[in-house]
């Protein structure tokens, strides 16, 4: 985790220039990370692009909307007894439901999952709290599920200002990432770009 | 980082593996072409040396038909029957063997032998071929074939003027001299081995790239999704494994 997070680590410098790649894309303030198949680091990529934005002064958020399969808490090793889940039932803000781990970084777990996550993601509630978030953050960082839950869902596929792929380098199959590179942007989905992790 | 144009890289034709990506597949995976190639070549080459060669002698005999033949099927038509009725009974392939020296068989003797009618403008007869193991034994075999054929012409010529049927005069044009090259050659089959292997081989790679999990780098990436890359990130965890 320290590699993620301590402005020292020799990963920050990859991170500080994807951030510098996203925000030279244009007006992009809230971004889903996805990816092709699990296991290709989509929450590493999400908590080190934060952890980088927050270090080059600009307020962060990652929201984890990996209602199936959460991973933030696990990876930060945090209960996961609030969240985006709470958010969407509460009448505050997820500023309320998250906690700063390194300045300028907040970071909001799922929460409690009962039952049908994917109906909750696809409720004008769940586009509202998360949009909610950028009236105090700069940058809103969505962890999201794999691509095909993303395009199943209306709001994850075109309800923020773009999607972000992660693939990993041994672990992604070929053909798999192209299908859904052609899926995305056969859906009209504005695809920002990709990145590749776990590279030696 | 960012090499592909972001203006024009969702508008691309992304239904066919542009060219690009296949030579990037392929020299990426050269190994496995130089070895696909090595393979036949090495493969077709001990075939090449390992088979008997063949030489192959040929002799002309020009036929002048003695009546005037006006069309090339005429004449084509003309040669055939004269060789039906000079050189199709089993004494005379007897006597070909036995002056060209064959002592090998009459089926192999008759397989190795090829006479072909030929017309070039006013010129027409027959073109003798014989593939032997030998180049002496190819040129004896092939003029055996074409004297006795010129000698039996003369002799039916002789015949007819005491009541026989055939009109038509033959002579040697070309003796059969030993062949320097022969069949199979080596070379030529090493150079369709390699076609062969990097025809083979290419495709094998090609193959191979759709169903691998490993990226190379950046340009990889890029060419396979045909996306931008914002960023790559190197895998620093000692054990390779992240959520």
């Amino acid at each position: 985790m320290d590699l993620l997070l301590d402005p020292g680590s020799p990963m920050r410098g990859h991170y500080e220039d994807l951030a510098s790649n996203l925000l030279s894309v244009g007006n992009v303030r809230s971004i889903v990370v996805t990816n092709p198949e699990p296991g290709a680091g989509c929450t590493s990529v999400c908590l080190g692009l934060g952890a980088a934005l927050a270090g080059m002064g600009y307020r962060a958020a990652v929201v984890d909307c990996n209602l199936d399969s959460p991973q933030v808490h696990r990876m930060l090793g945090e209960p996961n007894f609030v969240g985006l889940t709470s958010g969407l039932v509460g009448d505050k803000t997820l500023e309320h439901y998250g906690h700063e781990i390194v300045p300028g970084l907040l970071v909001v777990p799922t929460g409690p999952v009962l039952s049908d996550p994917a109906a909750k993601l696809d409720t004008e509630a769940f586009l509202a709290t998360v949009r909610g978030l950028e009236e105090s953050r700069d940058v809103v960082i969505l962890d999201a599920p794999v691509a095909g839950r993303v395009l199943r869902s209306p709001n994850l596929s075109g309800g923020f200002d773009g999607i972000l792929l992660v693939v990993h380098a041994s672990r992604t199959s070929k053909r798999i990432a192209r299908e859904t590179t052609d899926d995305l942007i056969d859906a009209g989905v504005n695809l920002l770009g990709v990145v590749l992790n776990g590279c030696r | 980082m960012r090499s592909i144009n972001r203006r024009s890289w969702r508008s691309e034709d992304r239904n066919d593996p542009s060219l690009s990506e296949v030579l990037y597949v392929l020299w990426e995976r050269r190994p496995l072409i130089v070895g696909a190639v090595a393979l036949l070549v090495l493969a077709a080459v001990a075939f090449g040396f390992m088979r008997e060669p063949v030489y192959t002698a040929e002799a002309i005999v020009n036929v002048r038909p003695q009546q005037s033949l006006e069309s090339d099927e005429e004449k084509t038509a003309f040669l055939e029957q004269v060789r039906g009725v000079v050189a199709t009974d089993a004494d005379f392939n007897r006597e070909v063997m036995r002056r060209a020296g064959w002592e090998t068989g009459a089926a192999d003797f008759t397989e190795r032998l090829d006479p072909e009618p030929y017309v070039a403008g006013d010129e027409a007869g027959l073109r003798v071929r014989f593939s032997g193991s030998e180049p002496g034994v190819a040129a004896r075999a092939a003029n055996a074939y074409a004297e006795h054929f010129v000698e039996r012409v003369e002799q039916l010529n002789d015949e007819r003027i005491a009541g026989g049927s055939l009109a038509a005069e033959a002579s040697m044009v070309q003796r059969a001299t030993p062949p320097e090259r022969s069949n199979p050659r080596p070379l030529l089959y090493a150079v369709l081995a390699a076609g062969a292997g990097v025809l083979i081989g290419g495709a094998a790679a090609l193959l191979l790239e759709g169903r691998a999990r490993g990226w190379r780098d950046v340009r990889d990436v890029e060419l396979t999704l045909r996306a931008p890359v914002l960023g790559v990130i190197p895998d620093y965890s000692s054990d390779g494994k992240e959520a």
